[in-house]
Parts: structure tokens; sequence; C-alpha cells
């Protein structure tokens, strides 16, 4: 059985979809911002990220600096095959939990 | 071309706090990556509160490192007067004797966590001293909340005989602060002598 994800967590591995060879640091904390209309604390993004390549979800490798980051190494990210498993289980048990339930939900109506 | 807010710098303490407490994987990228988000968004769009914005940031790096040890040795604190006040025992000195070696142990580990994780001694005496810092506030609070409970005069005398309010209040914070400290640079040596003795292995 895949690695059972949190909503953040499926946030964070949906922006390093998105990106594809542009997902560093920086970009994925400005990506899942924009995506969850809010700010959030760096270190959240980065925690996650360190979670998410432990479990073997993410894979990283370094890449080169620029001159606003005062040429310090960036580290991109890919979502590994147990990242894509992961997410599509997420889905599918998120459309089993909301199958025959009309949305908005209101009240009894909905079922 | 360089605009001004590319030459802009977070204060340097902040930034030398961020990269001791960070693993030396991602000393460079994630130090990289606040510098570019606070040049890039935060000085153009907030000017001078820029700075408070990467300082709540390295907050947050520092609390990841110590909360959970805070909330054990206020636990332990809160516990010990809990106890006193509603099973209070004829000797005191059995839980003290406890009480101490917890907070001891809890700030030993710590220092040696924080240490070996990120390899800096210095984070690791941090991390112990924000700990301990934050377990004296919850110690402090919960005792304030138990005595606005149980006031009646039997507890208070209680309260006298294992030390008095006084030295719940004042006291034992001010000493679980510098308990923090001292032994965190214990267990910050013990976590830099394991890594350097697993890193030559």
């Amino acid at each position: 059985m895949a690695e059972v994800l949190g909503t953040f967590e499926q946030a964070v591995l949906l922006e390093v979809l998105r990106l594809r060879d542009e997902a560093y640091g920086r970009a994925i904390l400005k990506a899942v911002q924009e995506r969850l209309e809010r700010e959030l604390a760096a270190g959240a993004v980065h925690a996650t990220l360190e979670r998410l390549e432990g479990k073997g979800l993410l894979s990283s490798r370094l890449g080169p600096g620029t001159d606003i980051r005062a040429g310090r190494a960036r580290r991109f990210y890919r979502v590994q095959p147990a990242g894509i498993r992961a997410l599509n289980d997420a889905r599918r048990t998120f459309n089993n939990i909301w199958r025959g339930v009309k949305w908005p939900v209101t009240a009894l109506e909905s079922l | 071309m360089k605009t001004p807010q590319s030459d802009a710098r977070p204060p340097r303490w902040a930034e030398a706090i961020l990269r001791m407490l960070l693993r030396p994987h991602d000393r460079e990228t994630v130090s990289g990556d606040l510098l570019e988000e606070y040049r890039d968004t935060i000085v153009p769009t907030r000017g001078r509160a820029a700075d408070l914005w990467y300082i709540r940031q390295v907050a947050w790096y520092l609390l990841r490192a110590s909360w959970m040890w805070g909330t054990l040795m206020g636990a332990a604190l809160v516990i010990r007067y809990l106890l006193d006040t509603l099973v209070p025992p004829a000797d005191y000195k059995i839980r003290a004797t406890v009480l101490s070696w917890t907070l001891l142990g809890v700030c030993v580990l710590a220092g040696f966590v924080t240490t070996w994780r990120t390899r800096s001694m210095r984070a690791g005496v941090l991390a112990s001293s924000t700990a301990a810092t934050l377990g004296a506030l919850v110690s402090i609070v919960g005792t304030a909340m138990m005595l606005a409970v149980w006031h009646d005069p039997a507890t208070l005398v209680e309260w006298q005989r294992s030390g008095g309010v006084e030295e719940a209040l004042i006291d034992v914070p001010l000493k679980v602060v510098a308990f923090g400290i001292a032994m965190g640079i214990a267990g910050a040596a013990l976590g830099k002598g394991t890594s350097r003795v697993t890193s030559r292995g």
C-alpha cells in the first residue's frame, strides 16, 4: 500500500509535479502559497520536502545558484514513482469519500 | 541589472542563527531560498518590515528544534505541582529527585539531538535553552491556572510545605532556564563527539 498523504503533502507533491524542471524550494513555496491562497512559513514547506524525500516519494539534486541568492545552490526536486502512486491513492480515497454527495453541501438534500 | 533590493541583506544575526539550525545538507539551499524570497518578494512589497518577516521565518526553525522538548519540560513541572497539590506526600524529596533527573535528561537530549542533526554545538545549546525557556513559561502558566482553581487554605498550606508559590512561579522557572543552558552544553558536547566518531567510521 502506498503512503497515506496529508493535504499539505499533496499540495507540495502536486506543485513539484506542475513545476517540472523548475521545482526548487523557493519556487515550490510560492506555488503552494498561491494555490492555498495564504502565506506559509518557508520552514513548513522545507520540512515537508525533507519528509517526502525521506519517505522516498521525492528525489533531489543540487543546481547552480543565482546572484539574488548570493550564489547559494538550489535543490531541485522530482516526484518518484512511489510519489505518483501515493497521489493517485489520495485522489481515489478523496473521490470515494465524496461519492454520491452534491457539492457544495447544504443539508440532507445534498445526498 | 542590479536593483536595490537585490543587495538587501536580512539581519546578520538572524541569518547566522538560521544557518546554525539547518542540517549541513540544507545549509546553502534553504538559506538561499529564504534570501531569494526576501530580496525578490518581501523587500519590494514590505520595505523595512521585511526584516521582521525574515526573523519570523528563523523563529519557526528555532521553535521546530525546541517545542517538543519545551513541552515535555513544562508538562513534567506541571504534573509535579499537580501531584503535590492533589496527592501531597510526606516527603517531597523523591518527587524532587525524579523531576530533576527528568529535566536533566530532556535538556541533554535536546542539546544532543539538535547538535547531531545540525553538527553545530551552538545550535544544540540554543535549542536546549529555548526549550527550557518554553518549559519555564508552560510551568508558570500551568501553576497560575492551578492556583486559580485550587486556592483554599488547606491547599495553600500544602503549597507552602512544598516550597511556596514564589518558588513555583519565579525560582524554579529561573533555575530551569539556567539548567537548560548548562545541560544543553553537555548534550551538545556529547552530540558533537558522537557525530565526529560516526563520521570517521
